[in-house]
Parts: structure tokens; C-alpha cells; sequence
């Protein structure tokens, strides 16, 4: 029994967010700061042959110049290739060159432009299948020379990821299949834009060589680790204080105001600097979704089987990796969708270009592959004459099934996630001409996410003299309304009210180690070593009670901070029980650690139980489309989300999450659209890089499917990924409903609209 | 060199030299420690950065803080008052109309601003009001939910 888990509990952060109290990344200010500034590069490749910092040195208020010889280590987390300011080449137009610090922003400011910067430029490559030719300029000529995990890379090429996936025999499958659906679908870059810029302060102890940083992540502990590879120094020598995050969406992970916070602190005498990025300056220079080419081929049989698929996934890391590697891998197994297909051969290659850098982006390749595998489940569907609902339900996982490496799932949803969207949406129904300009369409797709495994959470939970209960974690509140779920199972697991419960801010000198804030993997894995730790509380005051009443204390119950007998009678409240014994001084702490094997690569020995995911999330979407034939553009009018979340902990943060995943994904599929030129991005505004306002916000029907995990904190899963990716391809489908048009490369825009619907028509003459 | 604005902010009326180069922006969260005023952009984009000015929305990052003389300002911090958050506020804490909260200052502005002029503005009104605030979180469902609450109109 339950108090707050499944509740609409209000956030905890409600009150400090509505009232402007909250403090974010860029809200902090210490006594003497500094500020930095950043020297980029204009061009997309160029050998750096001189950095002249003469005249800024003089500039008024100046305190320090760092430059990439000051700090020639390179990070990275799956290829060590980066450095925090380059080094002796630039490979992107927006790679850190140089930084100053200056008592003001506008001195900084203006001293960076007084450093002169002499660049020879060389050839780049900009364009992901150029950079894939024999004599393609190389962006890391030194590739094979780096630290790197355990994944393949082809040395003396721009190939930094190769990894492939087989199983059974696709060719013979394409030889039996009745049909075979071939397609090049491609996913373009997008833009984060966390409303928040990335910003960091960073302090430096020329005594002890310890840095602390405040800063805005969502993954604290890696942060800190890349960090300290480009410092060269060890983890502990950096401590990161994290404040609110005002969004990240997977950006906010590698080091990008930090690292040239960090640097610049080294040479300020023990002054504070803060560096806060321009929104131009995110936009170019942080991170970007990994966009992708994909070909996908897939036999059918006449009743719309599919009993075989080949995918050939073609990745852009841009200039370094970053978190691109573990993208190029998960994504292009989830390029299988959520389907029994017996036969697989999967290549997916992530070559370097000469542009901004690429990384983690809400649903961590998830929303590329989507786009690709439900594409073509419409063309299937309607070229077999088969309803697009029904070949997924034919097709779909269900509980009990074996994953790609043979694991069995468990807590499959999918295809009630399927009906609830069919049957909100009104499937089958539709008014096709609202207006003689004006045609209406519906359609439908799917999804399938996994979880990051392995992966570890540790927490600390305290209970102190007056009842109040500190759940002491890294776990940085995003806006995921994380911090209020995981409150809400700590009151339940520990006994006492949420509003003595408290999650303190990240401190990674004080909070235990956790893994990131991605992949919704935080309510499955930090909940259960909360569960875990907040039973040992209780069990541990029960003890104390049981001593008290002089009954044994297996008899005895706590919840909503009562201590209850074996009938439910209330014996005594848990602060004066707590005053009997100990009063002030009191503290009691138990320790809970959650911690998932195995390893995202699917290569189970026979027999060998591989956990590949610790868990999967489901999400269908059903769109009801308007398309202007006019004009071409489309209006999104309804969109039927649904979510197998395991439990909701919080429904009302599920829909959060849910109907924000849907805004996203309709600015992802038919708004965002960059402007890309050799390498150098034009369109660096807001203004001109067009973000969903609400005004482009569809009705949403946030639907709740609970499949529960038996493994998981209360049944819960996650939900955080997956609500965006399902999105475009409904629109596009519903778009194929209304005008019988399909764009197969994203964004789907206008001016791609008219010249479909004109080459339709001239096809039809 | 500085400029001396006379202004009221949130109901406090105070004298204040300034450098006149600086936005009003940057005087509220630099200034006045008033740090609830956002930046998401520093040109005009995103609408993070709302402040009242004589009642109305104004994007404090386009405004000089001399255009803050003789004017009557409110900023978030100023709505709440004797730790009874205002009815727009409690509305959004009611519904959930935030997820980071960054643009939620902005947005509990405009709406205040919003309800003050109309009382019973229908959608599409309360989405005219709210279009020049960016929300990357997607919050724009509950936010709406929770204008129309304020209205009474809302089930």
C-alpha cells in the first residue's frame, strides 16, 4: 500500500519555479568573479599557425589568457579525440581557440576580439557520405593513435564508430519474402536549445590543485570525468556543485562553458571565472542531434509478416564524438522498431565531418531510427492493403518475447500503447476537407526505447532527530519533475509525509556516485537503491519502536511518518518517538545501491543470459494532420500519446513528460531546420531557427499504460526519451493519409510539401 | 558615467545610477539581484526575459533601463505576496504548467499581465498572449490548462 507513489503529488520545486527563487546555472555570482570569453573558429577546417594574445593582455581588465597549448590533454568518452581549445588545428566553424577572463563580460568580450588568430585553412569535409570516400580529407588524421574503449573504428579513414549485428540469414528471407520494401529515409541536426545557455563558474585552489565548478548538467559524474581527463588531473580533484538545470535534453553532459571555465581559473590567482555561451554560440558550438542517413530493406510476406530486415546507418559525429559512439550502437539496433523479425543484418558506420559536434539528444538515436522503421511500416501497410495499426499489433512485441540478444522482456506494453492510440484518435474516421485548400489525414506510429545498461545509482538516505528525511543523491532535477518522484518513493519506502522529505542539490564531493540523468533510466535505477535504503530506515525505527512498546517489531507498521500496530491502530508519530529516544543529535543513515550488468552489445554467448536492457519503454502516437495545399504546410491538430511507463509514480509528470515529448517532436519534424553552408551554420537565431511556441501546440491526449515491471521500484520504467520520437513519423504517415505525399528526409517543410504534391500531380496526369 | 533612473519595482519605489549602456535586463538580475528575470537569449527571442513595464509584457533584454524611469515595474519576485503566491502562480503549481521552469517567470508574467486586461480571455487569446514565450520543455498544454483554470472556465 501506497501513500504518494501513483499520486498526482504537486512538484516539490513548484513554489521556488513560480516564484523566480529557483537558482540556476546561470544565476550564480560569486564576490570577485570573473568573466570569460571565447575565441572560435571561422573556419570549418584550418591548421592554427599563430595565436598573437599581445594586444589583449593590455586590454583594460583583463586577468588571464589561455590558450590550447596550455592544456594539450584530450578527452573524450568512448574516443579520446577532443581537447578543451585547440591545439594546432580547428575542425569545425565555432571550435574554441583561445579564452580570456576580464572583471567584466564586455571587457572580455572585447579583449577576445583584439586576439589575433592566423589560420592556414586545409580541405574539409562537410557532407557525412563524402567523408566516407577513399580520398576524403581526414578530420583526425591521428585517430588510431587515441584512447579509446572497446569498439571498432577504420584507422586512416573519418569511420570513428563500425559496429554490426547479424542473425539468421536476411538474404535467404528477402528470397522467400513475397515483398521487399527498400528506402533511404535521413534525420537531420537539431538543436537542444535548453533555454538555459551553458554556463559554468569555475573556482581554482592553487594550494590543494583542486577545482570546483557550479554548473548545470545532467550527468554530474561523467562531467567531472571529462573534465579531469582534459585537466589532467584525477576525478577527485574536481567537485561539481550542480544548480537547477533550465533544460537539457542530453546536452548538457560534456564539457563545453566548463571546460573553458576550468582552464581560465587556472591562471586567475584563485578568482572565479564564469563563462556563459551566447544562444548563437549554442547553437553552433555545443551540441547537436547525430544526424542520420539510413537505408532500411525489409521482406514481408503477403499476410504482412516480416521475417526480414537490413539496415545500412550512416552517422554524423561532426568534428569529435563526444557521446556519439554509444548513439551510432543503440541506435541502430532500434532501427529493428519494436518487431519480431527473425532475420537481421544491421551495419551501421559514424563518420567525422567538419561540423559542429554531435552527441546525445532526447532519446539517444531513438528519434532517428524512428523515423526510418515507421516510415516504412506505412509503406508496407499500404502497399499489402493492410490496416497500419494492425500490421504492428501483428507484428509487435509481446510480454514473454526474446529481444534482439535473446533476453527475455518483460513489462511489454506495446500493444495496448497501440489500441489506446488508435482508439482516441478516432482511427477510420476522419473529416477530409475542412476547406477546398484544406485536407485532413491520420496516422500512426510506434516505438521502442532501451534503457543505458549496465548502469549504477547510489544514495544515502538520512533521517534525522526531527523527522526529516534527506534523500542525498546526484541526481540533478532537470525539469523531468525527478526530484518530486523521487521524494514520493522515498516517503513511501521510508514511511513518513513527502513534505519532510527533501532531495538536496548534486555535490559530487557529497552526493554518492550515479550514473547520468538519461536514457529515463533515474526513477528505475535511483529508485530502487531508494527503496532499498528507505526500508532499512524504516526497518531500523521499527527496531526502536518495537524496544518502546516492548512488542516485537515485525508486528509494527510505519506510513505517513505513524508508527502502527499490527490492526493499522496508530501507536505513536515517528517525531515523538524519535524525541523519547534521542531527541536532538539523532541521526540515522542507511545506504542503498542499484546497480544493472551487462553491455549494450548484443553478443550473447548461446546459452548465457545477456542483459542488453534492464528494461524497454513503449510509446505509440496517433496524429490527426491539416495540410494546406496552398501553402504546404502542415498543421498539427491532435496527437493521442500513449506511454508504457510501468507505474506512473507521478501521472501527472508522466503526462509532463508526455505532451512535452510531443511539442518537441512536432518542432523537430516540421519547424527546426538548419541552414548548413561548407560546414558553417547561418541561421544561429532563434529567430531563424524556428522553435514550437504554443501556438504551434496540437491538442494532446497523454495516454498511461501500465505494464508493470516486477524488477522495477514500484513497477515504474521511464518516460522521459521516448515521447518525442513517435512524432514525426505519425505526421508524416498522417500526411500520406491526407495527400498521398511522402518526404522521406526530415524536417518535413513547406516548400518539401508543394514540390511533392507538384510532382504528384504531374505524375497522375 | 551613470544615469540616475527613478523607478518603482514591485511596489518599491527607489533611485538608482546606472551605467545607461546597460539593458534593463541586465540592471534587474546584475543591478538588483532580481535573478527570477531570465535571459535566453539577450535579442529579443525568446521571451524568457519578461518583465512588466506599466502593466505590460516588455522583453527586458531590448529595453535600455533609462526606459525603466518614472516606470512602474513588476518582476516575478514581486507577485507572490505574504507568502500567498498569486492566483496565476498557483494555477501553474496546481496543474503542473512547468517542467524546468526557466520560461515560468516569463509565462506567470504574461498571464498575470493577460488576466489583468481580460479576465476571460477564450484559447485562443491565452496562446496570443503566451506566443513569444519559448517553453523547450513543451509545457504549453498545463500552462494553458492552468490560464483557463484562473478564468473558472476550466472543468
Amino acid at each position: 500500500m501506497t501513500t504518494y507513489v501513483g499520486s498526482r503529488v504537486a512538484r516539490v520545486d513548484s513554489v521556488d519555479k513560480v516564484t523566480g527563487h529557483a537558482v540556476y546555472g546561470v544565476d550564480v555570482a560569486l564576490p570577485g568573479m570573473l568573466h570569460g570569453a571565447v575565441v572560435r573558429s571561422p573556419h570549418p577546417h584550418a591548421r592554427v599557425v599563430s595565436i598573437d594574445i599581445s594586444a589583449a593582455e593590455k586590454a583594460p581588465g583583463v586577468k588571464a589568457i589561455v590558450t590550447g597549448k596550455d592544456f594539450p590533454q584530450l578527452f573524450g568518452s568512448a574516443i579520446k579525440d577532443q581537447p578543451f581549445l585547440a591545439i594546432d588545428r580547428v575542425r569545425y566553424v565555432g571550435d574554441p581557440v583561445a579564452a580570456v577572463a576580464a572583471t567584466s563580460e564586455r571587457e572580455a568580450q572585447y579583449a577576445r576580439d583584439l586576439i589575433k588568430v592566423v589560420y592556414e585553412e586545409l580541405p574539409a569535409v562537410t557532407d557525412m557520405r563524402l567523408a566516407l570516400a577513399d580520398d576524403a580529407p581526414l578530420v583526425h588524421p591521428d585517430m588510431h593513435t587515441y584512447q579509446r574503449g572497446g569498439h571498432d573504428i577504420v584507422p586512416h579513414t573519418n569511420v570513428n564508430t563500425l559496429y554490426r549485428y547479424e542473425r539468421g540469414d536476411v538474404e535467404t528471407a528477402f528470397a522467400e519474402a513475397d515483398f521487399v520494401f527498400e528506402g533511404e529515409y535521413s534525420a537531420h541536426a537539431l538543436s537542444h536549445v535548453a533555454l538555459e545557455v551553458h554556463v559554468a563558474v569555475a573556482e581554482y585552489d592553487e594550494y590543494s590543485g583542486d577545482y570546483t565548478l557550479w554548473v548545470s548538467t545532467d550527468r554530474p559524474f561523467f562531467l567531472r570525468d571529462d573534465l579531469a581527463g582534459g585537466l589532467g588531473v584525477d576525478g577527485s580533484k574536481v567537485r561539481l556543485k550542480v544548480a537547477q538545470v533550465g533544460g537539457s535534453f542530453g546536452a548538457k553532459g560534456v564539457p563545453i562553458a566548463e571546460a573553458i571555465a576550468a582552464v581560465l581559473a587556472r591562471k586567475t590567482n584563485g578568482r572565479p571565472v564564469k563563462v556563459e555561451l551566447t544562444r548563437e554560440e549554442c547553437l553552433i558550438a555545443s551540441q547537436l542531434r547525430v544526424p542520420a542517413i539510413m537505408k532500411l530493406k525489409t521482406g514481408v510476406t503477403k499476410d504482412g509478416l516480416m521475417i526480414g530486415r537490413s539496415a545500412d546507418v550512416l552517422w554524423d559525429s561532426g568534428a569529435y564524438t563526444a557521446y556519439t559512439v554509444g548513439v551510432a550502437i543503440r541506435g541502430s539496433q532500434t532501427i529493428v522498431g519494436p518487431y519480431r523479425i527473425p532475420n537481421l543484418k544491421i551495419l551501421s558506420r559514424q563518420v567525422y565531418t567538419n561540423k559542429g559536434i554531435t552527441g546525445s539528444y532526447r532519446g539517444y538515436g531513438t528519434t532517428q531510427v524512428t523515423w526510418a522503421c515507421e516510415s516504412q511500416m506505412d509503406e508496407i501497410a499500404h502497399e499489402l492493403g493492410i490496416d497500419p495499426v494492425e500490421l504492428r499489433l501483428q507484428n509487435g512485441y509481446e510480454e514473454g518475447d526474446s529481444y534482439l540478444n535473446g533476453q527475455i522482456m518483460h513489462g511489454v506494453g506495446l500493444k495496448e500503447t497501440v489500441e489506446v492510440a488508435r482508439d482516441e484518435i478516432g482511427w477510420g474516421s476522419i473529416d477530409r476537407q475542412p476547406a477546398p485548400h484544406l485536407r485532413r489525414g491520420k496516422g500512426i506510429a510506434t516505438m521502442i526505447k532501451p534503457t543505458m545498461t549496465p548502469s549504477s545509482s547510489n544514495v544515502v538516505i538520512n533521517l534525522g532527530g526531527d523527522a526529516s528525511v534527506q534523500v542525498i543523491c546526484a541526481a540533478p532535477e532537470i525539469g523531468s519533475g525527478q526530484d518530486t518522484v523521487l521524494a514520493q518513493m522515498a516517503a513511501d519506502a521510508v514511511g513518513v509525509p513527502i513534505e519532510d522529505v527533501s532531495v538536496p542539490a548534486t555535490d559530487t564531493a557529497l552526493t554518492p556516485y550515479n550514473g547520468p540523468v538519461a536514457s529515463s533510466r533515474t526513477t528505475y535505477h535511483m529508485g530502487s537503491a531508494i527503496v532499498s535504503a528507505g526500508a532499512e530506515i524504516k526497518e531500523k525505527v521499527l527496531a526502536l519502536a518495537g524496544d518502546f512498546f516492548g512488542v516485537d517489531s515485525e508486528y509494527l507498521e510505519m506510513r505517513d511518518g505513524e508508527i502502527l500496530d499490527e490492526d493499522g491502530e496508530r501507536l505513536i508519530g515517528l517525531k515523538d518517538l524519535l524525541a523519547k529516544f534521542h531527541g536532538e543529535g539523532f541521526s540515522l543513515t542507511a545506504g542503498g545501491r542499484y546497480s544493472s550488468a551487462g553491455s549494450p552489445l548484443l553478443k550473447a554467448d548461446p546459452g548465457e543470459e545477456w542483459i542488453s536492457s534492464i528494461f524497454w519503454m513503449f510509446c505509440t502516437q496517433a496524429a490527426e494532420i491539416e495540410v494546406d495545399t496552398e501553402t504546404g504546410a502542415i498543421r498539427v491538430v491532435k496527437v493521442a500519446a500513449s506511454a508504457d511507463v510501468g507505474k506512473a509514480i507521478n501521472p501527472m509528470t508522466c503526462e509532463q513528460q508526455i505532451e512535452g515529448g510531443v511539442v518537441m517532436g512536432v518542432s523537430n519534424g516540421i519547424l527546426e531546420d538548419f541552414k548548413i553552408d561548407n560546414g558553417r551554420i547561418e541561421n544561429a537565431s532563434l529567430a531563424d531557427y524556428k522553435v514550437a511556441t504554443i501556438q504551434d501546440s496540437p491538442e494532446i491526449v497523454p495516454i498511461l499504460v501500465e505494464s508493470i515491471h516486477n524488477e522495477a521500484p514500484y513497477g515504474a520504467k521511464g518516460i522521459g526519451e521516448p515521447a518525442a520520437a513517435a512524432t514525426p513519423p505519425a505526421i508524416g504517415n498522417a500526411l500520406f493519409d491526407a495527400v498521398g505525399i511522402r518526404i522521406p528526409d526530415l524536417p518535413i517543410t513547406p516548400e518539401k510539401v508543394l514540390d511533392a504534391l507538384a510532382a504528384k500531380e504531374a505524375e497522375d496526369l | 558615467m551613470t544615469i540616475r533612473i527613478d523607478t518603482t519595482i514591485n511596489g518599491d519605489r527607489m533611485e538608482i545610477d546606472v551605467d545607461p549602456t546597460l539593458t534593463l535586463l541586465e540592471v534587474l538580475r546584475e543591478n538588483l539581484f532580481l535573478s527570477g528575470t531570465k535571459e535566453g537569449c539577450g535579442v529579443g527571442e525568446c521571451g524568457t526575459c519578461v518583465v512588466l513595464v506599466d502593466g505590460e509584457p516588455v522583453t527586458s533584454c531590448l529595453v535600455l533601463a533609462g526606459d525603466g524611469d518614472g516606470a512602474n515595474l513588476e518582476t516575478v519576485e514581486g507577485l507572490a505576496q505574504n507568502g500567498e503566491l498569486n492566483e496565476v502562480q498557483q494555477a501553474f503549481v496546481n496543474t503542473g504548467a512547468f517542467q524546468c521552469g526557466f520560461c515560468t517567470p516569463a509565462m506567470v508574467l504574461s498571464a498575470t499581465a493577460l488576466l489583468r486586461d481580460n479576465p476571460q480571455p477564450d484559447e485562443e487569446e491565452v496562446k496570443k498572449a503566451l506566443g513569444g514565450i519559448l517553453c523547450r520543455c513543451g509545457a504549453y498544454p498545463k500552462i494553458l490548462e492552468a490560464v483557463i483554470e484562473v478564468t473558472g472556465e476550466g472543468a
